[in-house]
């Protein structure tokens, strides 16, 4: 797979704004001291992509493997192995709510409901009309003494209940 | 062998193989298969599949045979009863999301899944009314089309191009029952060597463009041949059906390809289904060339040998056995002084990075080293240069370009020993005689790195077409017949032994049909 | 204590001293409640002193398997020339357990300290602590205290002056249950697909990179400081029960309990107490049906066997269980044990990394059968099916996801066969509508 391959790919599907470029770049480039391979920077540097853009686009990831020295393929491989990357757009906030058994038995389906409702996302994945939120299930948040919780993009939120709903999402535009 | 050995029980056979030998692999040593899918001689084992679990007495659980390594004094149960309940349920998990689409798919007759499924699964599934998962098939590139739904996630195919290939363009995407094999859509599956995915998947998962519904594979025959296709000399086996070549494969040899063949090779057999062969001996008649039988044809041949005394040049193909090339050579000497030579086109070269030495050679022709052994290997241009005025020209199945068979009307003769009915033959030729091809014959040839290999007749030849060498050694008896002269390739193969000593004491027998590696010439062969 | 409740009398604060309290947070605050004693303390030991002690005090792994700390530190080869990395498991994501984002959150110094040791002890100038994906808050706040720790020269090339090499790393993960378990961790930490790798070989031959690695979990690493401090011999004695299980350990309590939280307890505590007395028992009204203790992965046990049984390791195999990770899901009478069971296999599903075929496709066979049920539309022979698969997908496979998706299902048809058979009789209305 040549360079060249790649950027005939991107200019196929569309423009790809690169992701690492200057302070993103030097962020990354950062890292690789503290491993022995650069591949090993393969997890920072997903987070840095959706950070920056909110999810992981295929040329982000062909992008990701060119700076890394990995393939395409490689790489969607392993984005795909991984729940929090994000291999589609989303809402600007992600709203993940565990259900998991603890949270379950401690009400967490009400809170979805909640969520569900007052997001106007309506099911599950999809994202809202205004683009705001997408809800998602999540799996255990490792917070079941603190049922039900929820994150909202990176803040995590412990002990919602669903009348705590409406004020928890005030606070996301 | 210095290996140090390990003695063990596998199914109450004793076997002593080396330290380091998984089970599996001395299980083989023992007579057993050990059912198994993703573990693959030529590929890192992830044991994944957990097909071959295996008792092993004084282990706590069952092992996966793949990645155990032997132990002096192991018991292993392959077929106990907890052994075979692992297996039996592998086969019910693995089928609950297959399509069980046998009657329309390529590879029903050598599926593993459908052999072992036959052999030790259950009769009736117990998943049932579930929806069973689907994925669309996609094109994965130009001669490789996925199946989803039948996959079994064994990732050969994804280790092959990622550790031998090392050109990692799969993946293995999502996880859990959703998990599935992917490519970037960017990329495609067009590495020089990416067919053999095709062969390393064990059920009908990969699929074949080429062959896509060409035949059940209860219907094909298979014979062992080496691929014409360059100096390489991977070993394949050609399928037939009907007497009809519809595919090649490659056939293991741990010393030549291990596994695998390239794709330029695998695609290079429809010149062996040609059907515009010369099928009889055609004798000239004035302007005209009239077909004849055999023993007039071959008293015609005695007669132009006879006749011709003087310069000769035999231009050769270089997919001709070492056996033809030896007997022409040698009939050719009758006639007076021998210029040989064969045709090299080349090509690119296309290593398979992770099998050093194993390589699509830039020579695109099987024999050049016997060509160089029986002393048919002067340069082209320089056997060319000597066809005007040659008092003799042999064309032993060599392609000409137009003004190469225009130089042969300069020749006083040209005898034609040919496949096909090229449109020169019939204003130049003296006599022309049909031989056989590769895939019509048996025959040696000798790779680049001077390994003497056996091909063997995988279709019935085209009409009247002999072997080149039985042609030149039917001659030889009608001019020296006191002289004995081979009637059998096997018999050729041991005379080229006389005039190459490279060769002497090598017979059939010895090379088997995986081969053996010459010594430096004039030394025999090495031990 | 079992923030965010006051610290119980019964408790046996250690770990949890300083949960709560935000201060503890910094380097200053953790200096002044004692810490970084431990680390200048290891320092002018030997490795081989430490491991003895950590040996002779008879903490055990706190991530699940329980494996005797000292002992693993002692497998990693001497003087063979190569990298050595300590990796420190805080991928915490066992349902019901969630002690390990409180150290996280409280006292990240602590976490560090015992880090620092770890690494020094087994030879290695790394130390990478690999954090789930989800736990934000832990992440910002161990990034806080690593800067910190470095600026104060507790780390870096010249740790506390000396002349040790000691770094840590904070890697995060992006959401895979699956990571925690440890190959899969260092396939990860690699910039893999989390896959398990098949072992051997074990980590202290070739880890992380290929290189020897030793793995602990965050409550394991937290705990050597005290130990070296306060001895072994002290840690040894906090112990109620079995001499096998020493010192304290950090108990998640979670499900339908009136005061959810971590519980700091010595090994050996009755569980009746922990749950009744520590975790403030039933919501009123209900009573104790059943507790699955070392986090989701192990066989339920019914209300006898958990207020019979000690908390320990043997205590809890005794009755039938395991200790696993300590995170108690607590079940009333209000609870649908089969709900529960499938939601858990969905999890399992969910989760499966998909190498291994009984993982892959039997964690989903056996959740689709528990949701057939749930919508009231089981067979009188899916039990016996289930049974099978779950006996099909226990020791078979590189790790155990899917005997962790088979313990609550055999045992939940074991010990609640009545509340699966309503199902099936049509005594209970579905749970689940529609496909």
């Amino acid at each position: 797979m040549s360079a060249a391959g790649h950027a005939g790919a991107h200019a196929a599907s569309g423009v790809h704004e690169p992701v690492f470029v200057a302070a993103v770049l030097a962020k990354l480039e950062a890292l690789f001291p503290k491993y022995p391979t650069k591949q090993a920077c393969l997890l920072p540097a997903l987070w840095m992509v959706q950070e920056a853009r909110g999810w992981i686009s295929p040329q982000a990831m062909a992008e990701v493997g060119e700076v890394l020295g990995l393939t395409p393929a490689y790489v969607r491989g392993v984005v795909s192995f991984y729940t929090m990357y994000y291999q589609h757009p989303m809402g600007r906030h992600v709203v993940q709510v565990c259900t998991t058994s603890p949270c379950h038995l401690c009400g967490s389906s009400d809170v979805l409901k909640a969520l569900l409702e007052a997001t106007q996302c309506g099911e599950l994945g999809a994202t809202s009309p205004d683009g705001r939120f997408t809800v998602i299930e999540v799996e255990c948040l490792g917070a079941c003494g603190f049922a039900t919780p929820v994150m909202i993009g990176n803040d995590f939120h412990d002990s919602v209940a669903p009348d705590r709903v409406p004020e928890l999402l005030r606070g996301y535009a | 062998m210095s290996a140090e050995l390990v003695s063990l029980t596998i199914d109450g056979l004793s076997v002593s193989v080396p330290k380091g030998t998984s089970l599996i692999e001395a299980a083989k040593q023992a007579g057993v298969l050990v059912p198994h899918y993703c573990y693959h001689p030529s590929l890192p084992s992830p044991a994944v599949c957990r097909m071959c679990l295996v008792e092993v007495e004084k282990a706590p659980k069952l092992m996966p045979a793949c990645v155990t390594t032997v132990a002096e004094g192991q018991v292993v149960h392959t077929g106990s009863d907890q052994a075979r309940k692992a297996r039996e349920s592998v086969l019910e998990f693995l089928l609950i999301n297959h399509p069980l689409d046998c009657p329309i798919c390529d590879q029903a007759g050598e599926c593993e899944l459908q052999d072992y499924v036959f052999q030790e699964g259950r009769a009736a599934t117990r998943y049932s009314d579930y929806a069973k998962r689907y994925n669309p098939v996609e094109d994965f590139g130009p001669d490789i089309l996925y199946v989803a739904n039948r996959c079994i996630l064994c990732t050969r195919c994804v280790r092959f191009m990622d550790d031998v290939a090392e050109t990692p363009v799969l993946n293995v995407s999502e996880r859990g029952d959703r998990a599935f094999i992917g490519i970037d859509p960017s990329q495609t599956l067009d590495h020089p060597w990416a067919g053999n995915v095709v062969d390393l998947c064990p059920v009908g998962s990969l699929v074949s463009k080429d062959f896509l519904h060409k035949a059940r594979a209860w219907d094909l025959d298979k014979t062992a041949s080496i691929c014409p296709g360059c100096t390489q000399g991977c070993n394949i086996m050609i399928d037939t059906r009907d007497d009809v070549v519809v595919r090649l494969r490659p056939r293991p040899n741990l010393d030549v390809n291990r596994h695998f063949i390239c794709d330029t090779g695998r695609a290079d057999y429809r010149w062996m289904n040609r059907g515009d062969r010369i099928e009889a001996p055609l004798v000239r008649d004035g302007d005209r060339l009239v077909a004849t039988d055999w023993p007039t044809a071959l008293e015609r041949l005695a007669a132009i040998l006879r006749q011709a005394s003087g310069q000769v040049v035999i231009l050769a193909s270089g997919r001709a056995s070492t056996e033809s090339l030896g007997l022409v050579h040698q009939m050719a000497q009758r006639a007076g002084q021998v210029t040989a030579a064969i045709r090299v086109p080349t090509g690119p070269v296309a290593p398979l990075a992770g099998i050093p030495g194993l390589s699509l050679r830039s020579e695109r022709v099987p024999n050049l080293d016997g060509a160089r052994l029986a002393d048919c290997a002067a340069d082209w241009h320089a056997a060319l240069s000597a066809v005007p005025g040659a008092d003799l020209v042999v064309v032993l199945d060599a392609e000409l370009d137009p003004n190469e068979a225009a130089l042969l009307s300069q020749a006083s003769r040209v005898l034609v020993l040919g496949t096909v009915d090229e449109e020169w033959i019939a204003s130049v030729a003296a006599l022309v005689l049909p031989v056989t091809t590769m895939a019509e014959e048996n025959g040696t040839w000798v790779n680049c790195n001077q390994r003497v290999q056996r091909y063997t007749q995988a279709r019935s030849s085209a009409g009247m077409a002999r072997p080149a060498w039985w042609v030149a050694s039917e001659a030889l008896a009608l001019l020296e017949p006191s002289g004995t002269w081979p009637d059998t390739s096997a018999d050729a193969f041991v005379a080229l032994g006389a005039w190459i000593p490279a060769l002497a004491g090598l017979t059939y027998a010895e090379l088997g049909l995986t081969g053996r590696e010459l010594a430096a010439a004039g030394t025999g062969a090495r031990e | 204590m079992g923030y965010p409740h006051p610290s119980h009398p019964r408790e046996t604060v250690v770990l949890s001293r300083h949960f709560g309290d935000a201060p503890a947070r910094t380097y200053a605050g953790w200096i002044e409640r004692g810490g970084y004693v431990a680390l200048r303390k290891a320092l002018g030991m030997t490795p081989d002193a430490i491991i003895e002690e950590l040996k002779a005090s008879g903490l055990r792994g706190r991530g699940g398997a329980g494996f005797p700390t000292g002992l693993k530190w002692s497998f990693m080869p001497k003087n063979d020339g190569k990298p050595h990395y300590l990796v420190c498991n805080a991928d915490e994501s066992e349902p019901g357990t969630f002690k390990d984002r409180e150290i996280m959150r409280w006292t990240p110094h602590a976490l560090i300290e015992g880090c620092a040791i770890g690494a020094y002890a087994i030879g290695a100038e790394t130390c990478y602590i690999y954090i789930r994906g989800e736990f934000t808050e832990p992440l910002r706040i161990m990034t806080a205290a690593v800067e910190e720790a470095y600026a104060a020269g507790a780390l870096g090339a010249n740790a506390f002056g000396s002349g040790k090499r000691i770094d840590i790393i904070l890697h995060r993960g992006a959401g895979a249950y699956i990571c925690g378990e440890e190959t899969a961790l260092m396939n990860s930490l690699e910039g893999k697909r989390g896959n398990p790798r098949i072992k051997p070989p074990f980590p202290a031959q070739a880890g992380l990179f290929g290189m020897p690695t030793t793995i602990n979990n965050v409550e394991t690493l937290a705990a050597v400081p005290h130990i070296l401090n306060q001895g072994c011999e002290w840690y040894k004695g906090l112990c109620l029960s079995n001499p096998k299980s020493t010192g304290t350990k950090l108990f998640s309590v979670c499900g339908q309990i009136q005061k959810p939280g971590n519980y700091e307890v010595t090994m050996g505590f009755p569980m009746k107490d922990l749950i009744h007395d520590l975790a403030g028992g039933m919501r009123p009204g209900r009573t104790l049906k059943a507790v699955i203790p070392g986090g989701s992965s192990v066989p339920i046990m019914t209300r006898d066997e958990a207020e019979g049984a000690l908390c320990d390791y043997e205590g809890i195999i005794e009755k039938g269980s395991m200790l696993g990770s300590a995170g108690f899901i607590v079940l009333d009478d209000s609870a649908d044990v089969v709900y529960e069971v499938y939601r858990l296999a969905k999890f399992y599903a969910h989760e499966s990394c998909a190498q291994c075929t009984q993982c892959r496709e039997g964690t989903a066979w056996t959740t689709k059968i528990l949701e057939r049920i749930l919508r009231g539309e089981g067979q009188t022979e899916d039990l016996g099916l289930l049974l099978d698969l779950s006996e099909n997908m226990t020791g078979k496979t590189i790790c155990v996801l899917s005997d962790s998706c088979a313990a609550p299902i055999v045992s939940g048809i074991a010990k609640f066969r009545g509340e699966f058979d309503a199902y099936l009789s049509g005594a209970r209305q579905p749970t689940l509508v529609g496909a």
